[in-house]
């Protein structure tokens, strides 16, 4: 074992020994990036001083380490992908990079790897491209502290910001995102975590999961985008300690969940959204410790979802807490603070001892009719929903918090 | 004078419901069928009942999806995003269709559609796709 190490290490430093540092800049002998690829082994560093470089399209095909200093500038002029990463254990560090091409089909993109492993993409400000970071087909990458800016606006096609294709293992942390199409784009992503990045006032979605399993987002924020998170065609997703906020519009939502299961969403925060979450075809889920606070609607639960769990949430000052479509209730309310409870708790255990119906009368009469809108706070309205809260006849009588809370809980 | 009163006809028209499609706009409306935004008007598809209630979607796939599984109500006409431009609906039924190859849709359904067999023989070589005809298309999918 021991000879096994140390030969190790006599190869380790062997390969040090080789490596290069090849420095491209004004005041050096190479002037240009690619001349700096051509003469590049694997393990070299290569460091770019701060200028303006516009070679068309770079490509590193060797397993470089790529840093550049005090933002040095890679410009695509609109018509090249910028950097093709073709080899795996390459790092890219400290670039700006601006105007890649656009296109519908080729997306040309800011950074793009093809099927590698082991790449690192960090501190670098990507500024006006097509898509931003595209990793494809790719293993075990990391892509963190980025600085991600489009200017997509409604009319104008416009690629995602971090967009991954069939890859896995990946860990995508603390980025930040704006104006382009999808935020952060999974499809066919497994075992992987989004954490703190900050994806904000994109034209989709903030996040897009499609047929991605196995992953967790943490502690994000997604904000003022056309509609928060999607989650889709997908099983078993961790969301927790995320921020949903301001996703407002005709078919926005916090948080977009279809055909998924067996995830869990925990400790997140969901305010000031149309909805704050909108579950179709869901099951088995557990929605904890969530607060849901000054959404249009708390959330939209389909009449397609089955098992799925709402226990300890705080529904805070939203119009409408609960809706739904239909009058099949396979879902369980547990436990939830609710600030239109108006029951009484007389044992002082803090459980309100009158079950809670969340579901108010009109919120289920606007899921089918959502012109019916028009008469909201009404005086005949607001009769009808008394009433139906003590006698429900078009509510589902079973979609009930039997455990309903006197206090917030302190989330 | 003219002016306004084109304008008003127009609105009169449009107030009562004319035959043609009804736009998309993207970013902003949401698919019928799969609840996602649509925010590529090439894929984008529309489908209108015979009482006139419109439906948008993303994807040739989530129309004919929708479709066939509600079939309570009798359809006028279908609808597809002409591919050759960004927003611009065509009737389905008239189109000129490839699939796959390098097309990627936003559901996966991988259709484009053109007016005309030249541009479908163009891209189906360009894209490495397949011909298909409107009834293929509509009775590939389940």
């Amino acid at each position: 074992m021991k000879k096994l190490l140390s030969i190790l290490f006599l190869i380790g430093f062997i390969c040090l020994g080789n490596a290069k540092v090849i420095t491209v800049g004004k005041n050096s002998a190479i002037k240009k990036i690619k001349k700096a690829l051509e003469i590049a082994s694997d393990g070299d560093t290569i460091i770019v001083d701060g200028g303006y470089y516009s070679e068309g399209n770079i490509r590193i095909d060797k397993k470089v380490t790529f840093i550049g200093k005090n933002y040095p500038i890679l410009d695509g002029k609109h018509k090249v992908e910028v950097l093709s990463v073709n080899a795996d254990y390459v790092t890219v560090k400290g670039f700006k990079i601006i105007n890649s091409g656009h296109a519908s089909l080729e997306d040309p993109c800011g950074i793009k790897v093809y099927d590698q492993k082991n790449v690192v993409i960090e501190n670098n400000i990507l500024d006006n491209n097509f898509f931003g970071i595209y990793l494809q087909n790719s293993t075990n990458c990391i892509i963190r502290n980025n600085n991600l800016r489009a200017y997509g606006k409604g009319e104008q096609l416009i690629g995602n910001g971090i967009h991954c294709w069939k890859s896995n293992n990946l860990k995508i942390i603390g980025n930040k995102i704006m104006g382009h199409r999808d935020g952060i784009y999974f499809e066919f992503v497994t075992e992987s975590l989004i954490q703190k990045n900050i994806s904000n006032n994109n034209i989709r979605y903030g996040l897009h999961f499609m047929f991605s399993n196995d992953d967790s987002y943490v502690g994000n924020v997604f904000k003022g985008n056309g509609a928060g998170v999607a989650v889709m065609f997908t099983k078993n997703v961790k969301m927790i300690n995320n921020h949903f906020e301001q996703n407002w519009g005709d078919s926005a939502y916090g948080l977009l969940l279809k055909e998924i299961s067996d995830s869990y969403i925990f400790k997140n925060t969901f305010s000031k959204n149309t909805s704050g979450i909108y579950m179709e075809g869901t099951s088995r889920i557990k929605v904890e410790k969530n607060v849901f606070s000054a959404n249009g609607w708390g959330m939209k639960i389909q009449a397609s979802c089955m098992d799925n769990v709402i226990t300890q949430n705080n529904f805070l000052g939203n119009t409408f807490d609960i809706s739904t479509n239909g009058s099949l209730v396979l879902n369980t309310f547990n436990s939830n603070y609710w600030d239109k409870y108006e029951g009484y708790d007389l044992n002082r255990d803090n459980v309100g001892d009158v079950p809670y119906h969340p579901l108010s009368l009109f919120a289920v009469l606007t899921e089918n009719t959502p012109s019916a809108m028009l008469l909201f706070r009404s005086f005949m309205i607001t009769l009808l929903d008394k009433s139906e809260k003590v006698l429900p006849s078009i509510t589902p009588e079973n979609f009930v918090d039997k455990t309903p809370l006197m206090h917030s809980l302190p989330l | 004078m003219g002016k306004y009163l084109f304008f008003v006809m127009a609105l009169l028209l449009s107030a009562c419901g004319s035959n043609g499609p009804e736009e998309i706009k993207l970013n902003s409306d949401h698919c019928d069928f799969c609840k996602m935004t649509i925010s590529n008007g090439k894929f984008g598809a529309e489908l209108i009942t015979q009482k006139g209630r419109v439906y948008k979607f993303d994807d040739l796939l989530c129309m004919i999806s929708y479709a066939k599984t509600n079939t309570t109500v009798p359809y006028k006409s279908h609808y597809v995003g002409d591919y050759t431009k960004e927003n611009k609906l065509i009737p389905a039924e008239k189109c000129f269709y490839v699939k796959g190859g390098i097309i990627k849709s936003p559901m996966g359904g991988n259709f484009a559609a053109f007016t005309n067999s030249k541009e479908q023989n163009e891209f189906q070589q360009k894209y490495n796709a397949v011909s298909m005809t409107w009834s293929e298309v509509y009775s590939s999918i389940k």
